[in-house]
């Protein structure tokens, strides 16, 4: 045990002393809220600030559909009425549309027969500007189903109460604030994944460096394999969970400041429950200890950094699966598949973390999954330390499967 | 009671026999030569004895009790290739290696601190292992090797990349540990080196024992067939029947190897002082570890 804390410790500090350790633990977090920021600026961007014009013989028709964009505050259009519009008023619409004085115009002539649906042109001067397109479209509508409606007969009151937004709240007991939750949820599933693959092809990367500098020979010659690679998983996992403390911390004050909010706008926050803190926790050491043994195993059968390149897909393949079937999970977190997924011990970390955060998962399941998780990292562990104390005295060859399988067997 | 006993130990790697039927012992006090070419099983032998790798067949014995890995403690391993982690601190290091031995970090301190001023490096424990020079290195390597006293030290190849100085230093360190009782056993090919240092030796080929025993018994079964001369003038003298071989260096050195199992090179002598020639220097001595070796190792290659 202690040559196991010895180990640790050494590989703990060794690693957080480096420059690279100290600009990943301030840059990160400075990235990510520099993306988030950024994100949530470019999205008040992406409101549409055209300048659009409205043509129709129908006065009342065209201020009708004026006051409808007017109303939606999604946008800060800038909308003019041209009504009844005279000869040439098309060719000066095109002029100012070529100039770009306007950006689009929106030519509306009422239908001549009752009933009917009157006929709409429009035109914009940048057919990618979808945004203004979406919202056009929206006011348009909701002008010509109210209009139908008032000529079925219904009171202007009652067109009201039926045309207003529909109130939705998601909220239930646990969680007051979904949106939050969620989005911290998405953060921290985030984190986990590279950390985990992070960590994990560290421990690999250590092994091969012990391996190139020949210092495990000394090493085994004093302690057991099991204590070295005990030892190495534990303090790269320590360093891993200072940084993830380290990002949390920030990402807790920093989103904490009225600063921040007043920057991001208000409403956008991102809050993390302590349950949710609690299963990060979990799920990310039990994670980490499965991919850093598989990796760990690795490190022990191969040479060098551009070998070890070509065996991390085993590392990469499961948690690139979890990202894939992610979306499956997000919509649908009680389906079958999810459940199933979200229990296979590889992909439980993340998969099952995530339902957690986004839905209300029976006892059971969440029990299922760690002892599930137990036992892989038992066995994973079991055949990595075989293969890492046989391995690790290997050089040159690349071993193959089947002498790997025999490597299992010698004792 | 010996400290290492290795009965008849035998290793196989996948297709090669590594090393097949070994037995030796060493005992407290001893130094002790593993002689062979590269690639001979002096290696595979050396990781038998401290565990890195366990035995096929056949037994391995530590200070007269079988292995196990508590015995390791009173053993100081420097391998051939020299590992240290290099972006470490020198102190660190030695205080590091230490503390897995079972030190406590203030003695591994100061222990590290009498060490490295004994061999003169005390300048450079403040650095990082990368910026050192080869030699250097390896004078830390020593240390962390022996920061725990201990009672058997097994050095692969000690002696390779050191210079003059360093390596004489480094071998009157070894000699003050063998007089203070500890069991050391050192693998090299540098026969000049196992001559002049060790009191037992054994030479292996191809992973089987050649020969093995103490210096003076190794020395003791050959006869005194060997004459080295130094002459002046003529040098037909050479040519005496009691010469089986005979090796010219020019400028009037030779040596020679003389005929039968009692040979007598006084017969030699009394011909070159017959025929005139003046001679400088005459010994008759015992052949060389390296004319053994080359008989043994070649002997058993044509067997």
């Amino acid at each position: 045990m202690h040559n196991i804390f010895l180990i640790a410790r050494r590989e703990y500090l060794e690693r957080v002393r480096t420059k690279g350790f100290m600009i990943a633990t301030i840059l990160i977090p400075l990235l990510m809220g520099g993306g988030i920021a950024a994100s949530i600026l470019i999205a008040k961007h992406t409101k549409s600030s055209s300048h659009i014009v409205i043509v129709s013989q129908d006065l009342a028709l065209a201020t009708d559909v004026q006051n409808q964009l007017d109303d939606d505050t999604d946008h800060n259009m800038q909308l003019n009425v041209i009504a009844p519009p005279t000869a040439n008023t098309r060719t000066t619409l095109l002029r100012e549309l070529k100039a770009k004085d306007i950006d689009g115009y929106l030519w509306i002539t009422p239908a001549t027969v009752q009933g009917q649906k009157p006929s709409i042109e429009y035109k914009q001067g940048s057919s990618a500007d979808l945004a203004t397109r979406n919202t056009v479209r929206d006011a348009l509508g909701k002008v010509f189903t109210r209009e139908r409606l008032m000529q079925q007969g219904m009171s202007s009151s009652d067109v009201k109460t039926l045309m207003a937004p529909i109130d939705m709240s998601s909220s239930n007991e646990q969680q007051d604030d979904t949106g939050a939750n969620f989005a911290g949820a998405y953060v921290l599933f985030f984190l986990m994944y590279m950390v985990i693959m992070l960590y994990g092809m560290n421990v690999a990367r250590s092994i091969i460096e012990e391996k190139t500098s020949r210092v495990f020979e000394v090493m085994l010659a004093t302690v057991k394999p099991g204590e070295m690679m005990a030892g190495k998983v534990i303090g790269v996992g320590s360093v891993g969970l200072t940084q993830v403390s380290i990002w949390m911390l920030a990402a807790v004050i920093l989103t904490a400041t009225p600063l921040m909010a007043h920057l991001l706008g208000g409403g956008t926050h991102i809050s993390i429950s302590a349950e949710q803190v609690g299963f990060f926790i979990i799920y990310f050491l039990l994670g980490y200890l499965l991919y850093s043994a598989m990796a760990a195993a690795l490190g022990a059968m191969t040479n060098s950094e551009q070998e070890l390149q070509q065996l991390n897909m085993f590392l990469v393949m499961p948690l690139a699966a979890c990202m894939i079937s992610l979306p499956l999970v997000l919509n649908a977190p009680q389906n079958i598949w999810s459940r199933v997924l979200s229990l296979v011990p590889f992909f439980s970390p993340l998969l099952m973390y995530m339902r957690i955060s986004v839905s209300p998962v029976p006892w059971y399941e969440i029990a299922a999954s760690i002892v599930l998780m137990s036992l892989a990292i038992y066995a994973v562990l079991w055949v990595a330390s075989r293969i890492y104390r046989v391995g690790i005295l290997m050089y040159g060859k690349k071993p193959n499967l089947p002498e790997i399988l025999r490597w299992l067997k010698y004792s | 009671m010996p400290t290492v006993q290795l009965n008849n130990i035998r290793k196989v790697y996948d297709t090669k026999v590594a090393v097949e039927g070994l037995t030796l012992s060493i005992e407290p006090g001893q130094m002790f030569g593993l002689l062979g070419p590269n690639g001979s099983g002096k290696t595979s032998s050396i990781r038998m004895m401290i565990g890195i790798t366990v035995p096929d067949s056949g037994t391995v014995e530590l200070f007269n009790k079988p292995f196990s890995r508590n015995l390791l403690e009173r053993v100081g391993y420097l391998p051939e290739e020299r590992g240290l982690y290099k972006k470490m601190n020198v102190l660190e290091q030695i205080v590091f290696m230490g503390q897995l031995r079972g030190l406590s970090a203030t003695e591994a301190e100061k222990r590290g601190k009498a060490w490295a001023e004994r061999l003169q490096i005390t300048e450079a424990l403040p650095k990082k292992t990368e910026e050192l020079s080869k030699g250097m290195q390896q004078k830390i390597q020593f240390i962390t090797t022996l920061i725990h006293e201990p009672d058997l030290i097994i050095m692969d190849e000690p002696f390779s990349g050191l210079d003059p100085v360093n390596g004489a230093l480094l071998q009157d360190t070894l000699l003050e540990l063998r007089n203070a009782g500890k069991a050391i056993l050192f693998s090299t090919h540098r026969m000049d080196q196992v001559e002049k240092m060790c009191d037992a030796i054994a030479i292996i080929y191809q992973g089987k024992l050649v020969l093995e025993g103490t210096m003076r018994e190794i020395k003791q079964e050959y006869p005194r067939n060997r004459v080295d001369v130094v002459f002046e003038g003529d040098d037909s003298f050479l040519n005496n029947p009691e010469a089986e071989e005979v090796n010219r260096y020019g400028n009037g050195v030779a040596s020679l190897k003389l005929r039968g199992h009692q040979p007598d090179a006084q017969p030699l002598l009394a011909e070159a002082v017959a025929r005139g020639t003046r001679i400088t220097r005459f010994e008759v001595k015992e052949p060389t570890l390296e004319e053994i070796f080359i008989e043994r190792v070649g002997g058993s290659t044509n067997a």
